[in-house]
């Protein structure tokens, strides 16, 4: 059984000037243990996707969602707010691009760690909630973790907030993690470190991963499996190796050839925009 | 040689701190090229950027520009040959201004052609970066992320600027806009003569761009050459490492990284 299964999922706005359709009937799914990039430019409907599953625009107003989305077979549009609620930290949780903002300021590491080992074990002590933080952050290779625990964000370099960040998306063992551009917000020897470490996590735990990014490069080393959206709709999918070494739709060859290589070759010509773009599903075969 | 940097220090102090952002750069930039100047954040690269443009002074060395040093307070002509074109075209432009507005105060502010002329010259200018004149009546919110950075781009010709300053140009725009800014910047150069200055986090881009690479660490120029050398041999161990981190995605990019000894 999927972990996430989500079938023909709309989503518009309704502003004053009219509707705006984001997403156009998606579907996708992720088996347990599988990391799954969704990869598209920056209005695409990617980040947005990633914010339906954790349930946070079905409460908004003016936020029309249809279609499904099942998480471990349950109807999260079904759900009421308080059960969407009691998922997010526990069974699915989320790391941001951005982990100096995502973390309170005010606060220190300690006390943010320990109202997040809260949300599964409601009224855990002091000590235990020290104890337990101390050990998932020696996971994110922290080897000063009694330092990094007394500090507030702000003392702590981008690369280290990521770390407590992604241990703390780990730290009660969701069956989902949503990535929503990891490391984008940091240096590519620090991204590369962290890359590394967040594929040895979930491999040891067996979390699956929705992996939210542009960077093609990135998915490329990241993801098992990639869907490529374009203006609110999936145009292709299929394994990694299958979409990176085959590109079949206009836009994925598009994004390909756009891509700057380290080995050279000179700017492509590529059209911003192309009605090409707008062809049906590229499918790949060999699915999990 | 356009732009000489000696012995170009730079340290901050807060309080108890001192950071020295910039320590005994010398670099010497020809007329035509597009210098690369990389590295990671707390390099300096940016630091090197804001004192070539004269928005702080060095603590320490020289700045000569077209055989004259560059004074600490630089004049409108100093200002004019010298450009910058920022990351956010967003916020680089202002938003209450239209397009046609904010590249008549380029003109305006220096002077440049007739009065009469310059409505005419704005329209220039927009053709010049691939926009439509009909975009000239816009407001920055009506244009795209790409549409902008070209507007940014056009006042920075506006000036007439020999020595352009590209502060990570590219890196806050989609891959597919990204490809044809970067294209017009090559072009721009290469029709132009113009002199870049490219600071940027970006390996893939600059290996497609520059004409030389200069690797910058913790404030210190670590190794400079032209471009196809520093890619193809890079020698400081650092140079080697920022490359094998970069995210690769074609057979051969796999090879070049296995080639320099992988990940560290």
């Amino acid at each position: 059984m999927s972990v996430l299964a989500i079938r023909d999922l709309t989503l518009s706005f309704r502003l004053w000037s009219g509707p705006v359709e984001v997403l156009h009937g998606i579907s996708l799914s992720i088996a347990r243990g599988e990391r799954v990039a969704l990869v598209g430019e920056s209005g695409s409907g990617k980040s947005v996707t990633a914010r339906i599953v954790l349930g946070l625009l079905q409460d908004q107003s003016g936020a029309r969602i249809g279609g499904r989305v099942e998480f471990q077979g349950r109807n999260l549009s079904g759900m009421s707010a308080r059960e969407r609620r009691a998922l997010r930290g526990r069974d699915i949780s989320m790391i941001f691009q951005d982990p100096t903002s995502s973390l309170n300021p005010v606060f220190r590491i300690g006390g943010q760690f320990r109202e997040v080992l809260a949300r599964a074990t409601p009224g855990i002590s002091d000590t235990k909630a020290r104890a337990t933080a101390t050990g998932l952050l020696e996971e994110v290779a922290i080897h000063d973790p009694a330092r990094v625990l007394d500090s507030y964000p702000f003392q702590l370099s981008g690369g280290m907030n990521q770390r407590v960040m992604i241990a703390m998306a780990l730290a009660n063992r969701p069956s989902l993690l949503l990535a929503d551009e990891p490391g984008t917000a940091l240096d590519v020897t620090v991204q590369a470190q962290t890359l590394d470490l967040m594929r040895t996590l979930v491999d040891d735990h067996g979390t699956s991963v929705l992996f939210i990014s542009h960077n093609l490069g990135v998915v490329r080393e990241f993801a098992d499996r990639v869907y490529v959206i374009y203006r609110g709709r999936i145009v292709e999918e299929g394994p990694t190796r299958a979409v990176f070494e085959h590109p079949g739709h206009p836009y994925t060859r598009a994004l390909m050839a756009a891509q700057p290589n380290l080995t050279g070759g000179g700017l492509p010509r590529i059209p911003e925009r192309d009605p090409s773009f707008l062809a049906p599903l590229v499918v790949h075969g060999d699915r999990t | 040689m356009i732009l000489v940097l000696r012995s170009l220090s730079k340290t901050f102090e807060t309080g108890q701190h001192r950071v020295q952002a910039l320590s005994d750069v010398t670099l010497e930039v020809a007329e035509g090229e597009c210098m690369a100047i990389v590295g990671e954040s707390g390099s300096g690269k940016s630091t090197l950027a804001n004192v070539v443009l004269g928005l702080y002074p060095p603590t320490s060395g020289e700045i000569t520009f077209e055989g004259e040093p560059l004074p600490a307070q630089r004049t409108l002509a100093h200002r004019q040959a010298i450009q910058l074109v920022q990351q956010n075209p967003a916020s680089a432009l202002n938003p209450r201004r239209s397009v046609a507005a904010s590249l008549r105060l380029a003109l305006d502010v220096h002077g440049i052609g007739e009065p009469r002329k310059r409505r005419a010259r704005v329209e220039e200018l927009l053709g010049d970066v691939g926009l439509d004149p009909s975009y000239a009546t816009r407001a920055p919110a009506a244009l795209s992320g790409g549409q902008r950075q070209r507007v940014a781009i056009a006042r920075a010709l506006a000036c007439e600027s020999r020595l352009v300053v590209l502060d990570e140009p590219t890196s806050a725009l989609d891959v597919l806009v990204q490809a044809q800014v970067l294209r017009l910047l090559d072009e721009l150069r290469t029709k132009r003569n113009l002199t870049y200055l490219f600071i940027t986090h970006d390996l893939a881009v600059v290996r497609n761009i520059a004409t030389r690479v200069a690797v910058f660490q913790k404030g210190r120029m670590v190794e400079i050459g032209p471009t196809e050398t520093i890619f193809s041999a890079p020698s400081h161990s650092y140079t080697r490492s920022l490359i094998s981190a970069v995210p690769v995605v074609t057979p051969e990019e796999f090879a070049m990284r296995e080639r320099l000894g992988g990940r560290s």
